[in-house]
């Protein structure tokens, strides 16, 4: 009850701020770029349309915009002093923190469904296969929700926006180019630990190319549950300090 | 209603809030008065289940704040010393937020009535960061009692207003305090005199003295008299006063005397009937009040130790 009235009001701020509709107009104007460039490569040369192109596209564009989406969410209450409020009042943190990541993960989910506007474009010229773009589309939200839940987690720790929007987007870009790396080092063992660990590996080889592991799928909902673990008690953590 | 057992917090190793007992009965509007670092805000934000006590407890109706905190948190209405906003919610949103958020019964006309309660009613669409800072601190009023808790914690709440919204605040804290128990904090000496029915000095985390402001100001400072004298030269007239028993102290002060009196006793008969046999006559004798200020700087003098913890302080 209290982190529906916790996402309720963080929605609506998402949508009473200009600083959202921002990042909205910035992150379509990023896929739709690139989907016109790849749309006209495919129509001039005969490489085949990829359905998974755009999700693939967010799984990067995401470490630079996962960050803006969630520095604010815990960083900005404590600044304010909205914590104190919040912590006095009979909501646990738990609620409070997962009010927050819902509406961040609610707000990407409304983003990436406008992007299946281009799919549309291609089920116009080119019938993409729906199961390859269902894939793609489940594993781009389950990684968008593992990447919101790691900016959370830095946004917890700090009374400062930037700090928080730092952290977080160096950990995604580790976890981004953990799966390149793991693609060049030489011993296996090392780079399958690297590549497992890191986010995109579990992206890049099983929902972009349209195969569904529950390992995947795991590790994606693993990552949301540790994260809200770490921020729910980094913010109870004020109450011991 | 609040009921303080030997609270303490120490942050490292600086003690903040020094074993404070003290209890508010059921529609009490009591003053916690002290300096800036006197370990006000820290006392609220134990209560408000903010900040853990390092030790010692607190009930607040009947329940206690380490064991029973959320329970405590639903009876309590906290004003913060900087009333946080959300900028883009409206007044309307801001408030009725917190209602839901405490579980209010009602919660859209429970928030339309507070929020006529403080004339916010008309702006009810306004954007929170568009409003001043006395109607900010309304606001914040509205989101304290808009669940109708029957404990209301002010943290200092007429702090960096105009004069003609303190008055505004002090009302409402006045009106407030018939049906909630308050605990208000604040520097400003008269604004506790003018308020509340109880007051606490606190310094360095102490209860350096307590009880109505009258209480005080008979407890804790010795009564002087003014007293003007018809007839006699000055160094006669002074040293026949200063021949009563139970005068300290005597001294020269427009066109009459100032005596101060060693106990706590009333000295008026004693005066008029000596200067009278003397053969002067009394033209003026009236016993002055001690303010509320010099009541505070004489308890803080007269605390034990209230040098000694200066060289912690914050």
């Amino acid at each position: 009850m209290d982190t529906l009235t916790i996402f309720r009001r963080e929605v609506g701020s998402y949508f009473t701020s200009p600083f959202a509709y921002f990042i909205a107009a910035g992150f379509l104007l990023f896929c739709g770029i690139l989907f016109a460039r790849d749309f006209q490569e495919a129509a001039t040369q005969t490489t085949t349309i990829n359905p998974a192109f755009i999700p693939a596209v967010i799984s990067f564009l995401m470490v630079f915009f996962a960050p803006l989406l969630t520095m604010r969410l815990l960083a900005e209450e404590k600044r304010e002093g909205m914590m104190e409020l919040l912590l006095t009042s009979p909501a646990s943190e738990s609620s409070i923190v997962m009010g927050k990541f819902f509406s961040a993960w609610f707000y990407y989910t409304i983003l990436l469904a406008l992007t299946l506007l281009y799919q549309l474009v291609l089920f116009a010229y080119a019938p993409p296969d729906i199961g390859h773009t269902f894939l793609a589309y489940l594993g781009i939200w389950l990684y968008g929700g593992a990447m919101i839940a790691i900016g959370l987690f830095f946004s917890s720790l700090t009374e400062n926006q930037i700090v928080a929007a730092f952290l977080s987007m160096i950990t995604l870009l580790i976890l981004y180019i953990g799966d390149a790396a793991g693609q060049v080092i030489g011993n296996i063992d090392i780079a399958r630990v690297i590549r497992s660990l890191s986010l995109q590996g579990h992206f890049s080889t099983s929902f972009q190319v349209g195969i569904l592991r529950a390992e995947d799928v795991v590790f994606f909902a693993g990552i949301i549950v540790l994260m809200l673990y770490l921020s729910i008690r980094t913010v109870e953590s004020h109450r011991w300090r | 209603m609040i009921e303080v057992k030997s609270l303490s917090r120490h942050y490292g190793d600086f003690l903040a809030v020094d074993q404070l007992s003290f209890k508010a009965k059921q529609g009490e509007i009591l003053g916690l008065l002290g300096p800036n670092g006197a370990g006000k805000t820290t006392t609220m934000r134990m209560l408000t289940g903010y900040l853990p006590p390092s030790s010692g407890t607190a009930l607040i109706d009947h329940h206690d704040i380490v064991r029973d905190s959320v329970e405590t948190r639903k009876r309590i209405g906290y004003l913060p010393e900087r009333v946080p906003i959300y900028p883009d919610m409206t007044v309307r949103g801001y408030v009725l937020f917190w209602a839901q958020l405490r579980g209010t019964k009602e919660a859209k006309s429970r928030t339309d009535m507070v929020l006529k309660q403080f004339d916010l009613y008309t702006r009810k669409n306004t954007l929170v960061r568009h409003l001043s800072k006395g109607l900010k601190q309304r606001l914040g009023l509205a989101q304290a009692l808009v669940h109708d808790p029957p404990v209301l914690i002010l943290d200092e709440p007429t702090i960096g207003i105009d004069p003609q919204q303190v008055i505004e605040v002090r009302d409402v804290v006045k009106e407030l305090g018939k049906q909630h128990t308050i605990l208000f904090s604040t520097h400003i000496l008269t604004e506790a005199e003018e308020i509340c029915d109880r007051v606490l000095i606190i310094d360095h985390g102490r209860i350096v003295a307590q009880g109505t402001p009258q209480q005080l100001q008979k407890e804790i400072y010795s009564t002087q008299y003014y007293v003007q004298v018809g007839g006699g030269k000055t160094a006669d007239v002074r040293a026949l006063l200063q021949s009563i028993s139970g005068v300290a102290e005597v001294s020269a002060e427009k066109d009459g005397f100032l005596v101060k009196s060693t106990a706590n006793e009333d000295l008026r008969a004693a005066i008029s009937t000596s200067i009278v046999s003397a053969g002067y006559t009394v033209l003026e004798i009236h016993q002055r009040r001690s303010t509320l200020e010099d009541i505070f700087l004489a308890a803080i003098k007269a605390a034990p130790g209230a040098q000694a913890g200066k060289k912690a302080k914050r």
